[in-house]
């Protein structure tokens, strides 16, 4: 874990400082047999593919060698990546150097995976782009003119090894070619102007080597992206780019007519629309600008991705640039790791804007959840780690952190994944829920609190007595509730003595039941004397009701006699049961007058 | 810790049932809440009662805290 920590230091440390500290020097022994160069200029982009095949003349093995830049193109390179022509799947480490003498220089070196033993041969591939590389020539045009740039290079291998055999082919946008270099040999079919073969040249030869075509491609730059990763781990991660695209080609001279351009269709080299690429597990795509929503888009969703095809608000001309939002939402499980309280975010560092994209500069910010502590980044190629803020949003205390990072130049080729990792402790998900519990409950003790602040300045003694009496009547009401279903204990009892014929068991579940009937009836009658020192007239009703219930509990108790009559064989069945219908008889129209009362209460 | 050693990250909750859990805890959030509140009106000094208040309260408040949290996520307020 250290070494890695010690390393994520060092990357950006190998672009600032060691680009200079790294020192390499020309092997003299190292000598280029055979080199086939391919130039893109098919759009606005300059794409080159170099096969260099070197041999080892020397005695010792090698282990690395040096790859230059182009001094016409010296500073725009984008990216740079080598592979070997037998493995081509296994990346070769490339990194910037300098040699001594050669100071002017922009070098790379690429490193081999074994080294190359004295006599043998290797062919290196080496994959590089340029941006802003092609140069609009004339510089402005109307609207009805195509747009003709001039790419400007160097008709050999700029090799600091002797070259001994090499070609160049050139493949240009279209079969429009206004003029190109006609150093001997050379040959043109359509769209491919092949240079070469050329025998033996000396290390750092140059030639000019300069193609005026026309290149109607488009020629659209992101001057600036910024993209939010702000993760969930309630299962989401949301995206948003702000992008800022300008025209980078041949600017506009003279007005905009838009009847022009919607008659006659011209206008080639402006932008109309592009299409973006987004992961397929995309949801709730948006696309707007400063003023909301650009209903000009379509969104397609295929097996492996969602294309969106963007339409700005205005055709882009050269130089005229515009900016908007695209955002979209994808589930955490695509792109987040854990083991225990450790995660991982893996994602896309750029993703895709539009083909043969260039992105003059990219910030990155990934917004973590709150709580997340020991941050690491770990990124495929150099980028430069900003300080860390800190976002808030809804339901954050402290703040969420911010890893801001940073990369310019980037293309297509940087499209690759970077991750973020860091400790967080899962519990800490709860404390967004309670947040909103606490600040429920705080409203709730608010309103248990402001109802009892009484801010009248006179004491109405009236009102007063009329809510005591109310609230003495409402318990009133409830004591009796709870009386009425201790009668219905009684009855329980009776029945079970009749069966059982246990007098124990029936002394003591009667004693029980009696004890709470007299607690109750005593607390009516305790609420009785309260009404009373009210002066309220509902105490009448309520001693009336405690009247009757003494009738009724009367007969209960006559119930309770017949039955241990019954038991002990002193009446027989008969008797028994004539004044047990006569009881209930009486009971029933007790109780019927009790309900009448207590509902009049 | 390298990523290959880890596990994918599954939320706690499936978003799949996040409109779910929103309508039935609002629900219950709601008709405690609304039990509170009128047992606040109705209930005068003599009658009320304080441990009462502050249970049917709790109960309210965690019900609405938790559907407010998923109902933000339903409509896509990933906090």
């Amino acid at each position: 874990m250290r070494g890695k920590v010690f390393y994520l230091f060092l990357v950006p440390f190998f672009v600032s400082v060691l680009c200079k500290v790294n020192q390499d020097t020309v092997d003299n022994n190292i000598v280029v047999t055979q080199v086939e160069r391919k130039i893109d200029i098919a759009s606005h982009l300059v794409k080159t593919y170099t096969s260099i095949t070197i041999e080892n003349k020397g005695s010792s093995t090698v282990r690395s060698v040096l790859f230059v830049v182009d001094p016409a193109l010296k500073g725009k390179l984008s990216f740079i990546g080598a592979v070997t022509k037998d493995n081509k799947d296994d990346k070769l480490t490339v990194v910037p150097t300098t040699v001594k003498d050669h100071s002017d220089k922009e070098i790379y070196r690429v490193q081999l995976r074994s080294g190359l033993d004295a006599g043998k041969t290797v062919t290196v591939e080496v994959d590089a782009v340029y941006a802003h590389a092609l140069t609009p020539y004339p510089a402005q045009i109307t609207q009805a003119e195509k747009q003709y740039v001039v790419y400007e290079g160097n008709l050999y291998l700029y090799s600091p090894y002797k070259t001994l055999s090499q070609k160049t082919t050139v493949t240009a946008a279209s079969t429009s070619l206004e003029s190109y270099t006609k150093t001997k040999p050379v040959s043109v079919s359509e769209n491919i102007i092949t240079y070469g073969p050329f025998d033996e040249k000396a290390p750092f030869t140059e030639a000019p080597l300069r193609v005026h075509e026309e290149n109607n491609s488009p020629f659209l730059t992101v001057s600036y992206l910024e993209r939010l990763l702000e993760v969930s781990h309630w299962g989401n991660v949301a995206i948003e780019e702000h992008v800022d695209v300008t025209h980078t080609g041949a600017t506009l001279k003279g007005p905009f007519s838009r009847f022009d351009y919607q008659r006659s269709q011209d206008g080639v080299s402006s932008i109309k629309s592009f299409k973006t690429s987004l992961p397929a597990a995309a949801r709730d795509v948006y696309y707007r600008d400063e003023i909301g929503n650009i209903s000009t888009s379509h969104m397609r969703e295929l097996d492996d991705a969602v294309d969106i095809e963007l339409r700005p608000r205005f055709p882009l001309f050269g130089g005229w640039k515009t900016r908007y939002f695209l955002g979209y939402n994808v589930p955490s499980y695509e792109y987040l790791f854990n083991k225990g309280d450790n995660y991982a975010l893996k994602i896309r560092f750029v993703d895709h804007v539009y083909d043969d994209m260039v992105i003059d500069e990219a910030v990155v910010r990934v917004i973590l959840p709150e709580g997340a502590k020991n941050i690491e980044v770990r990124t495929p190629y150099a980028v430069k780690r900003e300080e860390d803020e800190l976002h808030y949003t809804y339901l954050d205390t402290t703040g969420r952190p911010v890893i801001v990072l940073r990369k310019e130049n980037l293309v297509e080729s940087h499209i690759q994944e970077f991750e973020v990792h860091y400790t967080f402790q899962r519990l800490m998900l709860f404390q967004e829920p309670f947040l909103v519990v606490g600040a429920f409950y705080l409203l709730f003790v608010a309103v248990i609190i402001y109802v009892r602040l009484d801010f009248s300045i006179t004491k109405d003694e009236a009102k007063e007595s009329r809510m005591r009496v109310a609230s003495l009547v409402e318990e009133v009401q409830s004591t009796q509730d709870r009386r009425s279903a201790l009668y219905q204990s009684y009855d329980d009892a009776i029945n079970r003595f009749k069966t059982s014929k246990d007098v124990n068991a029936f002394v003591a579940s009667r004693k029980k039941v009696d004890a709470d009937y007299r607690s109750l009836t005593s607390q009516i009658q305790s609420l009785q004397q309260q009404m009373k020192a009210e002066g309220s007239d509902i105490a009448e009703k309520v001693s009336e009701l405690q009247r009757l219930d003494s009738q009724y509990k009367d007969q209960i108790t006559l119930a309770i006699t017949m039955a241990e009559k019954l038991v002990s064989g002193k009446v027989n069945r008969q008797q028994y049961l004539d004044s047990e219908t006569s009881i209930n008889s009486k009971r029933e129209d007790i109780y019927q007058k009790m309900e009448a009362l207590r509902a009049t209460l | 810790m390298d990523i290959e050693s880890m596990n994918r990250y599954v939320s706690p909750i499936n978003p799949a049932v996040f409109p779910h859990l929103t309508v039935v805890l609002l629900g219950i959030g709601i008709f405690f809440m609304a039990w509170f509140f009128v047992y606040e009106v109705t209930s005068t000094k003599f009658t009320r009662d304080l441990y009462k208040e502050l249970s049917v309260s709790l109960v309210a408040s965690v019900f609405m805290g938790f559907g407010v949290l998923f109902l933000l996520l339903w409509v896509g307020i990933f906090v």
